[in-house]
C-alpha cells in the first residue's frame, strides 16, 4: 500500500450518486404524503378525490427518484 | 460467462451477492429465435397459466352464493371497482373501465407475488418489458378516450394549453406538457413498478445468500449470530415484498384510471 | 462490486423476444378477462341484485297482503261490533215494547174489569133501588096504616098523608 492509494475507496460513485438523488423525492414524497393525511383529517368526506390528486403527485415526485435510479445504470 | 466466472470466485471468498445480473439471463428455450425464452419469462408463462386455471375454474363454477375462495375474489373485484374506478372516474365514465382495471390490477398483482413465490423468486414483472407493455396499453387509452371524448384537437389544446395560466408561461409549459403527456406517463409507470420490483428482489435475495454464507458456508461459526440477524431480516424483507407488491399493483391501477379520466372533460 | 460492467443500462432496453412474450400474455390475459372472467362475475353480481331485489320486493308484497287482510279483519270486526250492538238496541227496544204492551194490555184489563164492576154494582143498585121503591110504599103504607089505624079513617086525611109521603119520596 503505497502513500497514493492509502485512501483509496473501492465501490461505485453510482451508488452515492443515486443516494443524493433521492434525498429530494424522499422530502417530497414526505410534505406530499403529509400534507394528504392533514386535510384528510380536516375534511373526510374529501378523502377519495385527495388520494387520487396525492396519487397524481406521486407520480410527478416519484419519476425524479427513478430518474436517478436510471442515471446510475446510464452514465457509467 | 465471465460474469459466470466472476460469481464462482466470489463464492470463495464470500458470500454470493444477488447482482443486476439476475434480471439479465440466458436464454433457455429457442434461443436467437424471437420466441426465445429466459428463466423470468418462464416464471411469466408459469403465473399466468396457473392464475388463468384458478380463476378460470373459480369463474366457471360461479354460484350465486360464495363460497369462502369465490367470496375472497369478489371482494378483490369489488374493491378494484369500487375503490379505485368508481372512486376516481365515477360510475357512468368508470364502467367501460372496469375490465380493463381489473385485468391490470390482477395480473401485475400475480406477477408481482412470483417474487416471493418459493420456485419462482423472481417477480415476473422483473423485466422492463412487462410493465412497459400494460404503460403502452394505458397510454393508448387515454389518447382513445381524450380523442373520443374532446375529438383530436381540443384534446390536445387543453392538455398541451392547460386553462388559466398566462400566455408566455406556455413557452416553458407547452414542451414539459408535451413530454408528460408522450413520454413521462408511460416511462413512469413502467419505471416505477420494474425499479420496485428489481430492488424487492435484490433486498431479500441480499438478506438470504448472507444468511447462507453466515451460517453454513461462512469460515468463523461465532459470525452465525449474524446470519440470525439477517434471516429474521429476509423474513421482514419478504414480508415487505408482499406488501410493496400488492402497494404497486394498486398504484399502478390507481394511476392509470387517473391518466384516463384526465382525458376525458372536466365536468362530470 | 464488479456487476453490471457490461450491463448496466441493457436492464432498462426491451429485447425482442421479451416484447414478445410480454404481449402474447397480455393478449391472452386481457382476452380472458373481457370475454370470459368479468362477463361470468358480472352476470352473478346481476343475478344476485336482480334476487335481492326479487327479495325486497315480495317481502313488500307481503306485507301489503298482510296488511290488506289486517284492514280487511279490522273491517269484519268493526261491522260486527256495529251489528251487535244493533242487535242489543233492537233487542232493548223490543222488550220494552214487550213490557209497554204488556203494561198497556193489563191496564185495559183491569179498567175493563173495574169498569164491569162498576157497572154491575150500579145495575144491582138501580135494582135495589126500583124493588126498594115499590117495596117501600107498600110497606110504608102498611106500616103506617098499622101504625095509625084510626086517624086515617077519614078519607081526606089519608089521601093527604099518602101524597105527602109519595111527594117527599118522590124527592128523593
Amino acid at each position: 500500500m503505497d502513500i497514493i492509494t492509502l485512501a483509496e475507496v473501492s465501490g461505485n460513485l453510482n451508488a452515492i450518486g443515486y443516494g443524493l438523488a433521492a434525498i429530494g423525492p424522499g422530502i417530497g414524497l414526505g410534505i406530499l404524503i403529509g400534507k394528504t393525511i392533514e386535510s384528510t383529517a380536516r375534511q373526510p368526506e374529501m378523502g377519495g378525490r385527495l388520494q387520487t390528486l396525492m396519487f397524481l403527485g406521486l407520480a410527478f415526485v416519484e419519476i425524479l427518484a427513478l430518474l436517478g435510479l436510471v442515471a446510475g445504470f446510464l452514465f457509467q | 460467462m465471465n460474469d459466470a466466472l466472476i460469481g464462482l470466485t466470489l463464492a470463495a471468498e464470500g458470500p454470493e451477492l444477488p447482482t443486476i445480473n439476475d434480471f439479465l439471463l440466458p436464454q433457455i428455450i429457442f434461443p436467437g429465435t424471437p420466441f426465445a425464452m429466459d428463466r423470468i419469462i418462464l416464471v411469466r408463462v408459469l403465473a399466468t397459466a396457473i392464475m388463468l386455471i384458478v380463476l378460470g375454474v373459480t369463474a366457471a363454477r360461479v354460484k350465486l352464493i360464495p363460497g369462502r375462495w369465490q367470496a375472497a375474489v369478489e371482494w378483490v373485484l369489488d374493491f378494484v371497482r369500487d375503490q379505485i374506478v368508481y372512486q376516481v372516474m365515477g360510475e357512468n365514465r368508470g364502467k367501460r373501465y372496469v375490465p380493463m382495471i381489473t385485468t391490470m390490477f390482477l395480473t401485475i398483482l400475480v406477477f408481482n407475488l412470483c417474487g416471493i413465490i418459493p420456485g419462482f423468486n423472481i417477480a415476473a414483472t422483473a423485466t422492463i418489458t412487462m410493465p412497459l407493455v400494460f404503460a403502452g396499453w394505458c397510454f393508448v387509452q387515454y389518447w382513445i378516450a381524450g380523442i373520443r371524448e374532446k375529438g383530436l384537437g381540443a384534446f390536445l389544446k387543453d392538455e398541451l394549453f392547460p386553462k388559466g395560466v398566462p400566455a408566455p408561461i406556455y413557452i416553458l409549459l407547452t414542451p414539459i406538457q408535451i413530454l408528460e403527456l408522450m413520454v413521462i406517463r408511460p416511462v413512469s409507470l413502467t419505471l416505477r413498478l420494474f425499479a420496485n420490483m428489481v430492488s424487492g428482489h435484490i433486498t431479500v435475495a441480499l438478506c438470504l445468500a448472507a444468511t447462507q454464507w453466515f451460517l453454513i458456508d461462512g469460515p468463523n461459526k461465532i459470525m452465525a449470530i449474524l446470519g440470525i440477524g439477517t434471516f429474521a431480516a429476509g423474513l421482514f424483507m419478504t414480508l415487505f415484498e408482499m406488501l410493496v407488491a400488492c402497494l404497486q399493483a394498486f398504484i399502478f391501477a390507481m394511476l392509470t384510471t387517473a391518466y384516463i379520466n384526465m382525458s376525458y372533460p372536466e365536468a362530470e | 462490486m464488479t456487476f453490471a460492467a457490461e450491463g448496466g443500462i441493457s436492464l432498462f432496453i426491451p429485447k425482442v423476444y421479451d416484447i414478445v412474450w410480454s404481449l402474447i400474455i397480455l393478449a391472452i390475459v386481457a382476452l380472458f378477462f373481457y370475454k370470459f372472467f368479468m362477463p361470468k362475475f358480472q352476470a352473478v353480481f346481476d343475478e344476485r341484485a336482480a334476487k335481492i331485489e326479487g327479495g325486497i320486493a315480495k317481502a313488500e308484497q307481503a306485507q301489503k297482503d298482510a296488511d290488506a287482510a289486517k284492514a280487511k279483519y279490522e273491517a269484519q270486526l268493526s261491522t260486527a261490533r256495529v251489528e251487535a250492538a244493533k242487535i242489543r238496541d233492537d233487542a232493548r227496544a223490543e222488550a220494552s215494547h214487550i213490557i209497554a204492551d204488556a203494561r198497556s194490555r193489563a191496564e185495559s184489563d183491569a179498567a175493563q174489569i173495574t169498569a164491569n164492576a162498576q157497572r154491575s154494582i150500579e145495575s144491582q143498585q138501580q135494582q135495589a133501588l126500583v124493588s126498594l121503591k115499590g117495596e117501600v110504599g107498600t110497606l110504608a103504607t102498611a106500616l103506617a096504616g098499622k101504625i095509625l089505624g084510626a086517624k086515617l079513617e077519614s078519607k081526606d086525611v089519608q089521601s093527604s098523608m099518602i101524597d105527602s109521603m109519595l111527594d117527599e119520596l118522590d124527592k128523593k
